[in-house]
């Protein structure tokens, strides 16, 4: 699984370069430059000949850099965004392995093309549809480039609403799935537990805030989002606290002094303390390490001035 | 996809109980279940197929749909006594394997020939109420093009096969009916589904709850009603139906929607509410709706009053 750490990852329209500037201060673990959801139909040709200027424009900003990509116009978008630079592609509505297959080559292709080490670009699915997620596992399987599995948007693309009890329809029984095949297929699962009213990714901050810690509480480790506002939530929601690394420090030097003494658990007030438990805690702190490690090159990174490239 | 059926209430009957069949067409329901399964004693079967080729032109004449519920183990018998003009749909309780549907559909397809039914106008409800149900969904809603749609995997039967109790304040089917729901979509076909709401008292003639269920699934998105108390019927119809202030909003959203176009931007905000191509579809999807329910109530209240009248003229005839 990928130990990149990723919380936030900022949609941003293809075709509004005005939006480019906040997003290179935004903070974003990852930008993904959306032909897709949020560029209409009209707008879609001249938004593909701005992926390129916008990646160089991204550089050097701290965030890796993603595009959202159509598997039905694929060769048109891959086409737009493959260049150096780029991290991956994040595949809307991918529905079946063939599409992933055909996605494989074609960025194959292009990185021949583009001067890109072969096999470099990530893909991540974006299961928003039935079918997609019916066909998980397979999709997962389908490429060494998979990297993260999301429902993106499947709220509205599926047309799933909010219940009385403010959960959206069918999204826990869908959420739990996508984590278990990404585990299962050594995947990271992206995403957050959305509730009513949030919709489609958007959220105000303190929502998006409480989706992203539920949301790390049953394994996703970043989600996509789409304003500004909302990436500090996802950031911090998906960093561990810091009463947790303090706790987990505290459970790592009870289980040390039980194991100096020959004992294989040992007690922490109630709670036994175990190898499970101490490798866990152990987890929590590298977590902690490495997301404040990227926090660092995020901020450092700002402080050099836009690189120009030709 | 096909037109949307209409079927927002229903009532599941014993066919042996008279005094229901008779007054089915009163009640009001979009259609009307004939059961042959649970609600008939053992000792009855035989007399209750005998009854169902009269009692589908009786229970419709209010302008129900009608459904049997056959036995899970006794189709082929089952299928001979229900398969006649008027018959719009077999339910199969208790659905495991591919192959069950497959048989179904063969013999509904003969006895459609063999009685001038047209081709594919006979429905197959694959209920799934068990766990080998659900392991084996994809192929049972795969199998047949007469299953129109799916879900299931909760309620009485599957909290037996369970083990479990069912009048419980959450959820206990997050699994099955998940994947049931998962498996129509995949399909394309209609996902039978509804939100949870509790009931703990096990009530089966609440108005209220039966009306809370109902709009609850509509928002959500669903349709599908039915139940086994007349009481429910009204609410169901009621609770399924957009209501006059769900209309003027969806025409808002889509007015709204309509500003929205050429502006460059592929969403917007007002008053608090998100305007995009999503919103809209749900708005187009309300507006849709409401006017095929409004169709359906036009078409029994018709139906409603064709019967009234001809027992009108009966009465006055005998008194004459």
């Amino acid at each position: 699984m990928s130990t990149k750490i990723r919380r936030s990852w900022l949609l941003v329209p293809a075709s509004k370069a005005d939006r480019l500037a906040q997003a290179r201060q935004a903070q974003a673990d990852v930008v993904v430059l959306d032909l897709v959801e949020f560029v209409t139909e009209e707008d879609k040709p001249a938004a593909r000949e701005r992926v390129r200027a916008s990646i160089n424009a991204l550089q050097g900003c701290g965030a890796d850099i993603f595009a959202q990509v159509d598997p039905e116009v694929l060769y048109a978008d891959v086409r737009a965004c493959v260049w150096p630079g780029l991290s991956g592609v994040v595949m809307s509505r991918l529905e079946s392995p063939e599409q992933m297959i055909e996605a494989d080559t074609l960025l194959r292709q292009f990185e021949d093309a583009r001067g890109i080490f072969p096999g470099t670009l990530e893909i991540v699915a974006a299961l928003e549809t039935a079918r997609g997620n019916y066909a998980a596992y397979d999709i997962c399987r389908a490429s060494p480039r998979v990297s993260g599995l999301t429902l993106g948007r499947a709220d509205l693309i599926m047309d799933l609403r909010p219940e009385p009890s403010g959960e959206i329809h069918a999204m826990p029984y869908l959420m739990q799935r996508l984590i278990t095949v990404a585990h299962a297929a050594g995947v990271t699962p992206i995403g957050a537990w959305w509730r009513a009213p949030d919709r489609g990714l958007l959220a105000t901050p303190d929502n998006t805030y409480q989706a992203a810690r539920r949301g790390r509480a049953i394994g996703f480790k970043g989600s996509l989002c789409l304003l500004e506002t909302q990436v500090a939530s996802l950031n911090r929601g998906f960093t561990p606290a810091a009463e947790e690394v303090q706790a987990a420090r505290q459970v790592l030097a009870a289980y040390q002094a039980g194991t100096v003494q020959g004992a294989a658990a040992t007690r922490q007030g109630e709670r036994i303390i175990d190898r499970g438990t101490a490798t866990q805690a152990q987890r929590l702190l590298a977590l902690a390490d490495a997301c404040a490690a990227r926090d660092q090159e995020k901020a450092e990174a700002l402080t050099h001035p836009p690189l120009t490239i030709p | 996809m096909a037109q949307r059926l209409v079927r927002r209430s229903g009532l599941t009957m014993p066919v042996v109980t008279k005094r229901f069949v008779d007054n089915a067409w009163r009640r009001g329901c979009d259609y009307i279940n004939l059961d042959l399964e649970d609600s008939v004693p053992q000792h009855l079967k035989a007399h209750a197929r005998s009854l169902i080729k009269e009692a589908i032109p009786n229970v419709s004449k209010g302008g129900a749909e009608v459904f049997t519920r056959i036995n899970h183990d006794y189709v082929l018998a089952d299928l001979e006594a229900i398969v006649w003009p008027g018959l719009r749909r077999v339910n199969y309780p208790k659905a495991e394997y591919g192959a069950e549907i497959r048989q179904l559909d063969e013999i509904i397809t003969r006895l459609e020939r063999e009685r001038g039914i047209r081709p594919g106008t006979v429905e197959i409800g694959a209920n799934i109420e068990t766990a080998v149900g659900v392991a084996y969904g994809y192929e049972i809603a795969s199998a047949s093009p007469r299953v129109k749609d799916f879900g299931g995997a909760s309620g009485y039967d599957m909290s037996r096969d369970l083990g479990v109790e069912m009048f419980v304040g959450f959820d206990q089917f997050v699994y099955g009916k998940g994947e049931c729901e998962l498996i129509a979509r995949t399909l394309g076909i209609e996902a039978r589904s509804a939100p949870f709401v509790a009931n703990t008292t096990g009530s089966v003639s609440d108005p209220e709850h039966a009306f809370r269920t109902a709009e609850a699934a509509r928002k959500c998105g669903f349709r599908h009603g039915g139940g086994l108390n007349p009481a429910v019927v009204e609410p169901q119809n009621r609770g399924f139906t957009p209501s006059d202030e769900d209309v003027r909003e969806a025409h808002w959203v889509l007015e709204q929607y309509r500003q929205l176009a050429g502006s460059g931007e592929t969403w917007g905000e007002v008053n608090g509410r998100i305007i995009d191509r999503y919103e809209a579809a749900r708005a187009r999807d309300t507006l849709e709706w409401a006017e095929l329910c409004a169709e359906r109530n036009r078409e029994k209240a018709e139906a409603v009053a064709r019967v009234q009248a001809a027992m009108a003229e009966q009465t006055s005839r005998a008194s004459a």
